[in-house]
């Protein structure tokens, strides 16, 4: 199991995905920010639902990509 | 304007635009991964974000307990410009005048009174957004909404002791609810009837239904 993880690691596109990760953050950020100026029921919903789906997912997205940079510098 | 002026808002908003600066700065330099860029990055990804998430969810919920919440439906326009009219002397319209209960009148007098009535209320809220948006009540009219939708359950008379004790002498000298306590704790008769205090959105109802 843990071999398999290290191995994904070791093949984890790091770069591409902190990009995807820095772009489904400013989506999440601009939903939240929708929501609380127009206050009005999807927006709001949205903010409080999907917007953090994606902020989790940005947030695990950053995650590996510096589990596979230090896994990667390792000797 | 929603909630943009709030404490909640503004948090969400300052939040949002220091992570928005980080995310757009890492996208357009894209400088090498250093540990001050990790750094800048965690800030980006992982702080500011998750505190623009609490704050937007509190301004949110907040929000979502403000009267002018439910009338942005356009089927509640007419509960929502009745609670504003001054003049009406329905029920709803009555208790929305205080300053204290006003601005969240909805949420105050329809959210159960139990331990779990706020996320109980809240997931029931969930419902009403389903029904307007998939369940078709967005292309009904004002006419066709009033004379076909009732509200899911009887009116618990426990929501209104939330304010209005039961233990007062104001409440219990008055004969009718005396002679009705067990009635009314078992919510076989309501506060909110034509016999007692009236129907809350009376221009929502039948003829015959402000008669009972």
């Amino acid at each position: 199991m843990i071999n398999r993880f290290l191995r994904l690691l070791a093949r984890w596109p790091t770069e591409r995905a902190l990009r995807i990760a820095c772009i489904l953050g400013l989506i999440a950020l601009a939903m939240m920010v929708t929501g609380v100026f127009l206050g009005t029921p999807i927006p709001v919903v949205a903010a409080m639902s999907v917007a953090q789906g994606f902020g989790v997912f940005a947030c695990l997205l950053f995650g590996l990509s510096i589990a596979a940079d230090v896994a990667g510098r390792r000797p | 304007m929603g909630s943009a002026f709030t404490p909640f808002g503004a948090l969400t908003i300052a939040a949002a635009a220091v992570a928005a600066i980080i995310l757009l700065h890492h996208l357009i330099a894209r400088p090498a991964l250093t540990a001050v860029t990790r750094m800048r990055l965690l800030l980006g990804l992982a702080v500011f974000p998750f505190l623009a998430a609490v704050a937007s969810t509190g301004s949110g919920m907040h929000r979502t307990t403000e009267r002018e919440f439910c009338g942005s439906c356009h089927v509640m326009e007419t509960h929502l410009s009745d609670l504003e009219d001054p003049k009406s002397l329905g029920l709803a319209a009555r208790h929305a005048r205080s300053p204290i209960i006003g601005p969240t009148a909805c949420y105050t007098c329809h959210a159960d009174y139990s331990m779990l009535g706020y996320p109980l209320t809240k997931l029931n809220g969930m419902m009403h957004v389903y029904h307007y948006y998939l369940g078709g009540y967005r292309n009904w009219s004002l006419e066709q909404f009033h004379a076909e939708v009732r509200t899911a359950k009887p009116y618990p008379n426990q929501n209104c002791k939330q304010c209005h004790s039961g233990t007062l002498a104001s409440f219990t000298n008055i004969k009718e609810h005396a002679s009705l306590a067990e009635e009314l704790d078992q919510n076989k008769v309501s506060c909110a009837s034509a016999g007692c205090h009236g129907v809350a959105h009376p221009f929502s109802k039948t003829k015959e239904e402000l008669s009972k």
